[in-house]
């Protein structure tokens, strides 16, 4: 039991747009979105140089600004790929600062742990980071400030978050059990504070998780997303499901059309996960309106296993 | 004193803010549950107007539906909190119209179990922990589902209420049937939540330690639960779950090793570690027993 519930209310954004024959919303922003796909074997590879050249690819420019890191800490379990990995970490660090940002922090506000620190020490960003404590912030325990109008209520989010001219949503790709994959966009489920709205944070199962992922990135709009595809998590996901190797890390301004190209790669149809369908006024979803850098997402897709309920959502 | 206990005394009390409230790490705004654990913490060992500073705070944030908001900068609505704005005013004494009415609350204020699908099962099978939704525990704010932590809270505050307030008993006894049927199949808790999609979920130690203080007066019910707490306790590396775990099954007249960590800055830590500390204040979430109800 527990979670009984999840999905009560969902609801959808008010997008108002036509659609086209696959059931995507044909508005979105103007242009095409750049997405980024880089080959990476391993993470003994020389990470910084490809988030260096991802960031060159989708026309990072970092100078003067304060980011904040919010990778995806989810349990204790340094054995399977449930968190994302602290090589990508680490490097996205170092790349960052290397790009003239004025501040690069770490934060995270796990959904079921309380203990992030533990977590973090666990999965090891404490020790395998330089100074890990002196840049990271416990999002669940930071001071707050309300946001109107999230989903139609007053929200609360941390300071570090709201306070970042740029979040680098740090993800595991990995499928959902309840909401199909869960990559850069639902990662921001992080930055709903812990101290507000409990552990789990069950209040966005009330508000819907797609709805509630397209909220939270309405409301975060200066973000840019690192996908670590380079051991992700396939079946059932995001906690126990097997470790896939994808070998690529995936990077863009767009989160959705990052999500959309990770489902590709995934082997997922990105039309038919519901988050991607409520957020596609708010990025780019449709393959055609996607910029593809680095590698084809097609060229290096490998399918993840997807539970009974997910099937219908494999990519043809 | 120990220095182990000493440091964490110290550091709460060079660390609380100006308003008489702490926050979860040295220098940010005041919160109600750090605020909670550290007058826990200290009391007894820090001097009176130290605790009365941070009591003024607690009071001025408890809202005229009798429910607690979470911290200073939360102007609403109240949340599980209100447990430990409770248990405070019972550890306080003051049992007044404040008290009252934050019991009120507390009796007023359920989870959401299920969806009409999961109480439809739970009518027809009665009795699967599965698929129970019969009983009621608390949510961390209203309008959603029951979890393991608030209600255990609720519940520790309300045994302490019970000896000026009338009433609660089936209300508590409910919600320990609730803990109850969330237990996993390992034998511990975790946030409350024991199987999904047909997969047993593991317990964690530190919600395991937490069930453990809602069920405190039903020793007689736990075995293989206690037995799993210690094997928990020898096994994690969280201090945080470490520190739940030495207070729950303190109350449970179990010893554990005394913990020999370094102080960090998290405030909420170095509360709960003095109170698990031999000579800390651990019967702080200590409850009497059943024949003191009024």
């Amino acid at each position: 039991m527990g979670l009984v519930g999840v999905g009560a209310g969902a609801g959808i954004l008010s997008v108002e747009a036509s659609r086209s024959g696959d059931g995507v919303p044909e508005s979105g922003p103007p242009g095409k979105s750049s997405v980024a796909v880089l080959k990476a074997a391993s993470y003994e590879e020389d990470l910084v140089a490809r988030i260096l050249e991802g960031a060159r690819l989708c026309g990072l420019d970092l100078r003067g600004k304060r980011v904040l890191l919010k990778p995806n800490l989810v349990e204790f379990d340094s054995a399977t790929a449930i968190n994302t990995d602290m090589a990508v970490v680490a490097a996205a660090l170092q790349a960052f600062r290397a790009l003239g940002a004025a501040e690069v922090r770490i934060g995270e506000g796990p959904g079921h742990r309380r203990d992030t620190l533990g977590l973090a020490e666990e999965a090891r960003y404490l020790h395998g980071i330089h100074d890990f404590e002196g840049v990271f912030t416990d999002l669940n325990r930071d001071d707050v400030r309300p946001v109107e109008g999230f989903a139609g209520e007053r929200f609360y989010f941390p300071q570090s978050a709201l306070g970042a001219d740029l979040i680098v949503s740090v993800a595991k790709m990995k499928t959902h059990h309840w909401a199909g994959a869960t990559l850069s966009m639902k990662n921001l489920f992080g930055l709903v504070p812990g101290a507000v709205y409990g552990w789990p944070k069950n209040k966005l199962h009330y508000i819907g998780i797609p709805r509630a992922i397209a909220e939270l990135n309405r409301t975060f709009r200066n973000t840019f997303a690192l996908v670590d595809g380079i051991v992700g998590m396939e079946g059932n996901g995001p906690i126990q499901g097997q470790p896939k190797h994808a070998g690529v890390l995936v990077m863009g301004r767009d989160l959705a059309a990052v999500d959309s190209t990770c489902c590709r790669i995934m082997g997922i149809d990105p039309a038919k996960v519901e988050y991607l369908r409520l957020a596609s006024a708010l990025g780019h979803v449709r393959e055609s309106a996607i910029e593809q850098r680095g590698e084809s997402p097609h060229a290096v897709r490998t399918n993840f296993e997807l539970i009974s309920q997910f099937r219908n959502l494999r990519l043809a | 004193m120990a220095d182990f206990l000493r440091s964490r005394l110290d550091f709460l009390l060079r660390t609380q803010n100006d308003d008489g409230g702490w926050g979860y790490f040295p220098g940010k705004r005041s919160w109600l549950e750090p605020t909670a654990y550290a007058m826990l913490a200290i009391d007894g060992h820090a001097d009176r107007a130290v605790l009365n500073r941070a009591w003024r705070l607690v009071e001025s944030w408890q809202l005229p539906d009798g429910s607690w908001r979470p911290g200073a900068d939360v102007e609403g609505p109240g949340t599980w909190v209100t447990a430990l704005g409770v248990h405070l005013c019972c550890t306080r004494g003051q049992f007044d119209d404040r008290f009252t009415r934050g019991v009120r609350w507390l009796l007023g204020t359920q989870g959401r179990e299920g969806n009409w699908l999961a109480r439809l099962v739970s009518m027809f099978q009665p009795g699967d922990p599965d698929n129970d939704t019969s009983h009621h525990g608390w949510p961390w704010l209203r309008g959603t589902s029951s979890w393991v932590e608030p209600t255990a809270q609720a519940v520790v505050a309300l045994h302490l209420a019970s000896s000026h307030y009338a009433g609660v008993d089936a209300r508590v006894r409910d919600a320990e049937e609730l803990i109850l049927t969330r237990k996993c199949h390992d034998g511990g808790w975790n946030y409350g939540s024991r199987r999904a999609l047909g997969i047993d979920l593991p317990s964690y130690p530190e919600t395991t330690a937490l069930a453990l203080l809602g069920l405190q007066t039903r020793k007689k019910d736990l075995g293989e639960e206690i037995r799993h707490a210690r094997g928990l306790f020898e096994l994690t590396h969280s201090r945080l779950a470490r520190a739940w775990l030495s207070i729950a099954l303190g109350n449970l007249g179990e010893e554990t090793a005394p913990p020999d960590d370094e102080p960090g800055n998290d405030i909420l830590l170095a509360a709960l570690e003095a109170m698990a500390h031999p000579d800390g204040n651990r019967s702080a979430f200590r409850v009497p027993s059943a024949g003191s109800r009024a």
